[in-house]
C-alpha cells in the first residue's frame, strides 16, 4: 500500500502541471489558516483574559502582520481598545511583520505540528520591525494557539504546555463556539 | 541530537596571529579597495592601537582617508548618519572597524545607510531586509568578547524613536577578521575577564539553546576549550601574548559558533539588565550564566552535562543531571577566580543593582529576541526568580 502511494506520488510529481497546482493548492492553505488566524486573534481577544492582559500595554492603532514569501498570503491585525481587530488580507502597514520564507516553512506552524519558536530556530521565519513587538505579537500568538488547537497537539506547540483550567476550558469552548461565525464574517466582507 | 533543519553560513576569511594588522593593506588590494576609513574610538586612538594599524600602511599604496575616532559606547543613528556622509566625502571605499562591538556596529550602520542610501534606518530593521552589497569591510577587535568580526548583527540606537534597532542579516559579515594580540594587549584585567565571561555565555548558551546544530557545536566547543586555558591566564597576565590571542581566537570561534545557533535566556537577563542599570554586558552574562545553566538543566541536561569535560571537569561516569551540576559548578569556580583576580562582580548587589530594578529588568528580559531560542520557557515570574537568586 505505502509502495503503491510512493509510486503514484511519483508518478503525480513528474506531470507537467503538478508543480504549478501544489502551489496553488498551499497556497491556498495558507490563505484559509492565515485568515481563521485572523479572526481567532479576534475572537480570543474579546474573549479570554490572558489575552486581554497580554496586550493591555501595547499602544492602541499597532498593527502586526504574518504571511509567506515573497507574493503572500497576507494578513494585518491592529490593537485597538482592549481587543486585536483583524483587519484583512495584505499588508497594511503593519509594524511588525512575521514571515514564513516559503509555503512549507507555514504549513507544519498552520498544521498543529510544530511551534513558532522552533520555526524561527530552524530559520524559517524572519522577523521585519521591531523586535520588542515581535516578542510581545509571539506571547499573544502562544495564548491564541492553546484556544485554537487541542490538547493533543500542544506539545508540538509550546515548550511548556499550558494546564487549562476549567475556566479556561469554558473560553475555550466560547472561543471555539464563536470561531466559525467570525470566519465566516470576515470572508464575506472580503 | 540531530536538528531536524539547520543553516549554517560565516564568509569572514581570518587572520589570526602576531603582526596579523600588517597584512591589512594587502587584503585591501585582494578587496580592490584603495583608501579606508578607520572607525574607532577615542580610548583605542589613546591607547596607541591606532597607530599599530596605520603603521601597516607605511609601506603600502593604500593609504587611511580619515580616522572617525567619535564612537560612542552604545552606536547611535546619529553617528551613523555623520560616518556615511563623511565616508562618502573623503572618497573612502572601505571601512576598518577597530574596537568592541560599538566601533563594528557603527561602521555596519553606516554601511548599511551608503549601500542602501537611506538615512532612515528605522524601515530596515528586522532579519534579511538588508540585500544589497554592502562596501568591504576589515574588522580588528581590541577585546575578546562580543564576537562581532564574525556575526551577522548590529544593533544601533535610534535617537529619536529612542529605541534599539537590530538589524540581522547576512550582507552584515565583515569581509576580513584580523585577530592580533598587540590589538588586546592594553584591556585591564577587569574587561579582560568580563569580555572572556561574555564570550564563554556565546558559546554555552550557543551549545545549549534550540538553534544548535552539529556544526555550531564544533565552533561553540573549540571556544570553551580556549577559554578553559586562556581565560585566567589572560586575566593574570595581560603581557601573555599566547593568552591573548587564544582568547582572541575563542571570541571569534564563539563568535561563529553563536551566530549560527543563536543564544537564550542569560542573553535576555543581560541585555535587559544593562538597558535598566548600564551593568557591561560581559559582567551581566557572567553573572546570569551559572543561574540559567541550572535553570535549564531539566529541560537539556545531556547537552549541559556535556560541556563538563569540556571545562575541565569530572570525567567520571554521572547521570545526565548531575554532570550538568558539574559544569555550572565549574562555571562558578571560574567566576570565583576572575572575582580573586579582576575584582570581576559576581553577583547583582555587587554591580549596582538595587532589588527595586527587577520588575523593570525582568519585563525588558521577557522582550529580548534571545528568549525565543532558550530550550526552556522563561515567563516574568521565571525572570523574577531568577533576578533574586542571582542578587
Amino acid at each position: 500500500m505505502e509502495c503503491a502511494l510512493h509510486k503514484s506520488l511519483i508518478l503525480l510529481r513528474g506531470l507537467p502541471f503538478y508543480p504549478a497546482i501544489q502551489a496553488k493548492a498551499k497556497y491556498a492553505l495558507l490563505d484559509v489558516s492565515l485568515a481563521f488566524l485572523g479572526a481567532a486573534f479576534e475572537v480570543v481577544s474579546q474573549k479570554v483574559p490572558e489575552l486581554k492582559n497580554e496586550i493591555a500595554d501595547w499602544a492602541d492603532g499597532r498593527k502586526f502582520a504574518l504571511g509567506v514569501l515573497p507574493k503572500g498570503p497576507y494578513i494585518t491585525l491592529e490593537k485597538r481598545g482592549d481587543a486585536v481587530y483583524y483587519l484583512g488580507k495584505g499588508l497594511q502597514s503593519p509594524d511588525v511583520t512575521f514571515l514564513f520564507k516559503n509555503f512549507d516553512a507555514g504549513v507544519p506552524v498552520f498544521a498543529g505540528l510544530k511551534s513558532s519558536h522552533q520555526a524561527m530556530a530552524e530559520a524559517k521565519i524572519l522577523i521585519q520591525g521591531n523586535l520588542v513587538y515581535a516578542m510581545e505579537v509571539n506571547r499573544a500568538l502562544a495564548i491564541v494557539l492553546a484556544y485554537l488547537f487541542p490538547v493533543t497537539v500542544f506539545k508540538h506547540l509550546f515548550k511548556a504546555p499550558p494546564k487549562l483550567g476549567l475556566a479556561m476550558l469554558i473560553n475555550k469552548a466560547k472561543v471555539q463556539g464563536a470561531l466559525t461565525p467570525t470566519f465566516i464574517k470576515h470572508m464575506i466582507h472580503a | 541530537m540531530l536538528p531536524k533543519y539547520y543553516q549554517f553560513y560565516c564568509p569572514v576569511k581570518i587572520l589570526s596571529g602576531y603582526q596579523a594588522v600588517s597584512n591589512i593593506p594587502f587584503e585591501m588590494r585582494l578587496l580592490g579597495c584603495k583608501r579606508a576609513m578607520i572607525v574607532t574610538d577615542k580610548g583605542i586612538v589613546g591607547a596607541g592601537l591606532t597607530d599599530i594599524v596605520k603603521a601597516a600602511f607605511a609601506d603600502s599604496d593604500c593609504e587611511i582617508g580619515l580616522i572617525f575616532d567619535e564612537v560612542p559606547p552604545d552606536s547611535s543613528n546619529r553617528i551613523v548618519n555623520k560616518l556615511a556622509k563623511l565616508f562618502e566625502r573623503q572618497k573612502c571605499d572601505c571601512f576598518i572597524a577597530i574596537g568592541g562591538g560599538s566601533a563594528m556596529d557603527t561602521a555596519k550602520g553606516a554601511n548599511i545607510v551608503i549601500s542602501e542610501g537611506t538615512d532612515d534606518l528605522l524601515k530596515l530593521q528586522g532579519a534579511e531586509i538588508i540585500t544589497k552589497d554592502l562596501k568591504p569591510m576589515i574588522a580588528v577587535p581590541t577585546t575578546s568578547g562580543t564576537g562581532s568580526e564574525v556575526t551577522k548583527v548590529a544593533v544601533i540606537y535610534n535617537e529619536e524613536a529612542n529605541c534599539k534597532m537590530s538589524f540581522v542579516a547576512d550582507k552584515l559579515y565583515v569581509d576580513v577578521a584580523v585577530l592580533d594580540p598587540a590589538m588586546t594587549a592594553t584591556m585591564p584585567p577587569k574587561i579582560t575577564a568580563a569580555t572572556g565571561m561574555d564570550a564563554l555565555t556565546h558559546a554555552m548558551e550557543g551549545f545549549t539553546c534550540l538553534q544548535k546544530n552539529p556544526i555550531s557545536d564544533c565552533f561553540n566547543k573549540a571556544a570553551i576549550e580556549l577559554i578553559r586555558r586562556y581565560l585566567v591566564r589572560a586575566t593574570e597576565n595581560g603581557k601573555d601574548e599566547e593568552a591573548r590571542l587564544g582568547m582572541a581566537n575563542a571570541a571569534l570561534l564563539a563568535g561563529i559558533g553563536f551566530s549560527n545557533s543563536m543564544v537564550g535566556l542569560v542573553h535576555s537577563l543581560a541585555h535587559a539588565t544593562g538597558g535598566v542599570a548600564h551593568v557591561p554586558h560581559g559582567v551581566a552574562n557572567g553573572i546570569f550564566l551559572p543561574w540559567v545553566l541550572e535553570y535549564n538543566s531539566d529541560k537539556v541536561p545531556e547537552y549541559i552535562a556535556e560541556l563538563s569535560g569540556v571545562l575541565g571537569g569530572s570525567i567520571d561516569y554521572l547521570e545526565a543531571k548531575d554532570q550538568a551540576s558539574v559544569t555550572v559548578s565549574l562555571v562558578r569556580n571560574l567566576l570565583s577566580r576572575l572575582n580573586q583576580i579582576s575584582g570581576l562582580p559576581i553577583r547583582l548587589r555587587d554591580a549596582g543593582i538595587t532589588e527595586d530594578m527587577f520588575p523593570a529588568i525582568a519585563k525588558l528580559a521577557i522582550n529580548d529576541g534571545s528568549l525565543v531560542y532558550n530550550p526552556k520557557e522563561a515567563t516574568y515570574d521565571d525572570a523574577l526568580m531568577l533576578l533574586k537568586k542571582a542578587f
